[in-house]
């Protein structure tokens, strides 16, 4: 196998920003292997050193003198899954001159230095991770399973620094496909524009809530785009192809708006409606900050302004 | 309508029209393109974009089109000019009022009739004229009337005698009227104002020559059309009798002339008095035909079908002749019933009458003995024959009243007659007093023959063709001798026998009749049953006798207020024409002819004072006056044959002025709105 220099010096690249990123992400955290909450109590187990004395029984301890750890269900593992879309719209942004995409300014370039850091906090917490990429092109192996090793975290990394934004998502037959793979209470990042058509793809979301898959959706966009804060009258076009229509944007502008906020608000509610949780993420804002409020602090819906 | 161009040559001008086309499509393609990831919610933008613009740009190019196009049609000077049917009248100085007064006018209408409207707006018309205006006033039913001489300048007279019009049931002859008219203006250039609902199929195209002449001399004919606000009519159009079962049928058509379906309920009344109720189901703009029956026995005459139409009341009664129907019912009393049938008095007479049955010959004769003709009610029969009876004077006094009342009795001798007893009871009513009985030849001998009677009388009508030889073979060896008397238009000798000898005779008593045949009604004095004239000549007899109240009396029709013309037999006084409520109607002899003019519809006779009547005449309103809808005007007729009489031309140019200025200020002020809202 042949490596494109370009492609391993975009997974050095990938790599370092990862761990750079979950490195500032876990800054001042205790750092445990698992992720999630105790929510049912499962069993006991003998205490070994090192493990956190806030699931020590203490009534045990005062009954029989014993030091035992309380054991819930979530501690088990749990298999996470980053689902990217390269269609060619995220090839947009304030570039848009195709090829690999520039990791700093394009939405393909944040989505996938997103995923990437996503894959390696959560492989630094040592949970089963898994990667499919939805559209693109250059990459030969757009479905990872969730495993653990790094091996297979580097594969992913190839994955994502091997693939070129390219053609249609189709998001709802995506999300279905990727959906039947998912595993039975896995946590799924699924990083997409959403430029579908929302009546169509959202109902898709369902193949994830029929597996109790906690789904987070990282809603991309630029800001300029979604302003439309262009100054010239120009002729826009879709890079997947589609319809052309010449815009004064400063006309459109209040009308775009309009359509924008309806747009978010339909696809927030049905990502809630189908059990996830919706995160705006703009390609201005510090990637950290929409980890945070994606996986650390829960937090989901917030306006995308 | 139509426009035309003072200056068409201005509107050159309009290809300006094509600039602000030019401008409203000159918006810059951008030459930038851009690839932008949102083109979903571009997309929805732009169809949000386009459906706000297409309500306000193509209200702001129509502006401004309309503007450009109003300024250049005002620069070449448009006339618009229309078709008004109210043109302006009196300027001629020369006036005709022409006033329908036909049935169709009596159409009732919110409240009061077509011809009330119309004649209240002539004498406003008349009134509203200026002074010294010449005027002349023309009514027309069927006929025209003028009811000025000669144009007159007493608008005062004219007026009231407009006022004092009555419509009629005659039929609208507009013809006629527009002539008279014509008259009026002696040759001059004139008016002729209208008054007419000028409906049904023919009344304008059967005017249109009179109307060609008229514009021909330079005058005008101008309709001030009286129409219902909704037209609606039912009529009975037709009325007929046809043989059939039973008494036969009478057919009846009756036409809705509404859009709306209806029924109507009629009412069929014979000549007897009997009536037949009948309800017609109307489709809507269309006719319907039903049919009663008549019953077995009716007497003939001019019946009338009538139906409940409040709309127009003239045309709700047909009248319809129906000959005598059924069975005459003859009282045969018979004086010598003979041990066998053969030997009966009425042997021959029963079967002359009736050879197959009363219902297959028309007369149905009953058979009573002298005795039985006291329980017997006469009331039922129309002729009783007394044959051979002996002594009559216990029934003198009620077949005298019979008589009196319209009956008709037939006195046959025979050896049981005595000249003392008939002439006893019936002094009063025979032709003349009973002599005696009186041998002309010897049995063994043929007897005195009958002379050939005179077949213009009723009796003999069937011998004209042929038969009347006939009466020679009938011989008679003995007969009963009258008193002589005087032959009067009451009395008078049907029959004799060769030598004067009277055979048969009639006296008249109103409508009733006594006839006497002076030999036997069998074998006994006469071989008169055995010979051919005897079933037809008996038969007739009856016929004639048997209360057929039209009898041989000629049947016609007639259209209200057109003339009719009753063909009369050679007769010494003139008839009169009785009309549908007994009174007579003025008429005239004229080359063997009687001539009367009806005004109203009805069942009119044509009588000698005491005999049956000559003729019916069933008269009816014309079938064409209940259609009152409109086909034709005389707007129409007349823009044909002079197009600016009814055009009014008004100039545009100002107008269309104020509109552009208008637009132009309109489409200023949406343009400002509309950058306001960009800039916003």
């Amino acid at each position: 196998m042949s490596w494109d220099p370009a492609v391993l010096a975009r997974i050095r690249h990938l790599h370092l920003r990862a761990r750079v990123l979950t490195d500032s992400l876990l800054m001042g955290e205790h750092r445990s292997r698992r992720v999630g909450q105790a929510v049912e109590f499962a069993d006991y187990q003998e205490y070994q050193p090192g493990a956190d004395l806030r699931f020590l029984d203490w009534k045990v301890l005062a009954r029989s003198d014993r030091l035992v750890i309380k054991r819930f269900e979530t501690e088990t593992e749990l298999p996470c899954t980053v689902v990217v879309d390269l269609s060619a719209d995220l090839a947009t942004g304030q570039t848009g001159r195709g090829g690999y995409p520039d990791l700093d300014a394009s939405k393909a370039g944040y989505a996938l230095t997103l995923a990437a850091t996503l894959l390696f906090y959560l492989h630094r917490h040592g949970e089963p991770v898994g990667l499919e990429i939805v559209a693109g092109e250059g990459c030969a192996f757009p479905s990872l399973p969730p495993r653990t090793g790094k091996n297979h975290l580097q594969q992913c990394f190839v994955a994502l620094a091997s693939v070129r934004p390219a053609g249609r998502a189709d998001l709802a037959a995506a999300l279905v496909r990727v959906g039947s793979r998912t595993r039975r209470r896995s946590w799924v990042g699924l990083i997409t524009d959403g430029m579908e058509e929302p009546s169509e793809w959202l109902p898709a979301l369902s193949a994830f809530s029929r597996r109790r898959a906690d789904v987070r959706l990282f809603h991309l966009f630029d800001r300029e785009e979604w302003t439309l804060g262009f100054k010239d009258a120009s002729v826009f076009y879709s890079p997947e192809g589609g319809q052309e229509l010449a815009v004064d944007p400063v006309g459109a502008r209040e009308a775009f708006a309009e359509v924008v906020d309806e747009y978010v608000t339909e696809v927030r509610s049905g990502v809630v409606r189908w059990g996830g949780r919706y995160v705006p993420v703009g390609t201005d804002r510090a990637m950290e900050d929409a980890i945070r409020r994606a996986i650390l602090d829960g937090m989901a819906e917030g306006s995308w302004a | 309508m139509g426009l035309s161009l003072l200056a068409p040559l201005a509107l050159g001008l309009a290809v300006l029209g094509v600039l602000p086309v030019l401008a409203h499509l000159a918006r810059q393609t951008p030459k930038d393109r851009k690839a932008f990831g949102a083109m979903l919610l571009l997309e929805r933008v732009v169809k949000r974009l386009r459906r706000r613009r297409r309500v306000k740009d193509p209200w702001l190019l129509l502006m401004r089109l309309l503007a450009l196009a109003a300024l250049f049609l005002a620069v070449s000077g448009p006339v618009l000019s229309y078709h008004d049917g109210t043109p302006e009248f009196g300027g001629s100085g020369r006036v005709v009022l022409v006033l329908d007064r036909s049935a169709s006018m009596t159409m009732s209408d919110r409240g009061s009739t077509l011809f009330s409207r119309a004649r209240a707006d002539a004498v406003a018309v008349v009134g509203s004229l200026p002074e010294g205006t010449l005027l002349g006033a023309v009514v027309f039913d069927s006929e025209a009337l003028r009811l000025t001489s000669a144009l007159t300048t007493d608008a005062a007279s004219i007026g009231a005698r407009l006022a004092d019009v009555a419509p009629t049931g005659g039929t609208s002859n507009l013809q006629a009227a527009l002539h008279e008219a014509r008259g009026l203006l002696g040759g001059e250039p004139g008016e002729v104002l209208l008054f007419s609902d000028e409906a049904g199929p023919r009344i304008v195209l059967d005017a249109h020559t009179e109307i060609e002449r008229l514009v021909e001399l330079g005058s005008a004919v101008l309709p001030r059309t009286v129409r219902p606000e909704v037209v609606r009519n039912v009529a009975v159009v037709s009325a007929h009798y046809g043989s059939g079962i039973e008494g036969g049928t009478v057919t009846l058509r009756l036409a809705n002339f509404s859009d709306e379906p209806t029924e109507v309920a009629c009412e069929v009344t014979l000549p007897d008095g009997a009536t037949v109720p009948v309800f017609v189901d109307l489709p809507p703009a269309g006719e319907a035909e039903e049919r009663i029956t008549v019953p077995p026995e009716a007497l003939g005459g001019v019946g009338r079908v009538s139906c409940d139409d409040p709309a127009m009341s003239i045309d709700d009664d047909r009248y319809f002749h129906l000959p005598r129907v059924g069975a005459s019912r003859v009282l045969v009393v018979d004086g010598d019933p003979g041990d066998t049938p053969l030997r009966s008095e009425v042997y021959f007479f029963e079967r002359a009458l009736s050879p197959w049955g009363a219902m297959q010959s028309g007369f149905r004769p009953d058979v009573a003995t002298p005795g039985g003709v006291l329980d017997v009610d006469t009331e039922e029969y129309r002729v009783i024959v007394l044959a051979n009876v002996g002594d009559p004077r216990p029934l003198g006094p009620r077949l005298t009243e019979f008589v009196r009342s319209g009956g008709s009795l037939v006195i046959a001798a025979g050896d049981n007659v005595t000249a003392d007893r008939y002439n006893a009871a019936f002094s009063s009513v025979l032709p003349s007093p009973l002599r005696r009985s009186r041998a002309l030849a010897d049995r063994a001998e043929q007897g005195v023959p009958l002379g050939l009677p005179d077949v213009q009388a009723d009796i003999f009508k069937p011998f004209q063709r042929s038969g009347r030889a006939g009466f020679s073979r009938v011989r008679s060896h003995r007969v009963m001798t009258l008193e002589p008397y005087a032959e009067s238009e009451d009395v008078r000798t049907l029959l004799q026998y060769e030598g004067d000898i009277p055979a048969l005779v009639e006296r008249r008593l109103g409508s009733g009749r006594v006839v006497v045949w002076t030999s036997t009604l069998d074998l006994g004095w006469t071989n008169l049953p055995l010979q051919a004239v005897y079933m037809p000549m008996v038969q007739r007899l009856v016929t004639v006798l048997g209360g057929d109240t039209s009898g041989g009396a000629a049947r016609l029709d007639g259209l209200v207020g057109e003339r009719i013309a009753v063909p009369l037999p050679d007769l010494a006084a003139e008839p009169d024409v009785l009309g549908p409520e007994g009174d007579v109607v003025r008429s005239r002899v004229e080359a063997s002819q009687l001539l009367f003019q009806p005004k109203t519809a009805g069942a009119y006779q044509v009588v000698l004072p005491g005999s049956p009547p000559l003729a019916w005449v069933a008269v009816n309103s014309d079938p064409d006056e209940s259609d009152v809808r409109p086909y034709h005007t005389v707007e129409e007729a007349e823009s044909a044959l002079n197009p600016e009489l009814f055009r009014v031309e008004y100039e545009l140019g100002t107008v269309l002025l104020g509109l552009s200025g208008l637009l132009f200020f309109g489409q200023a002020l949406l343009m400002t709105r509309r950058r306001r809202t960009d800039e916003a």
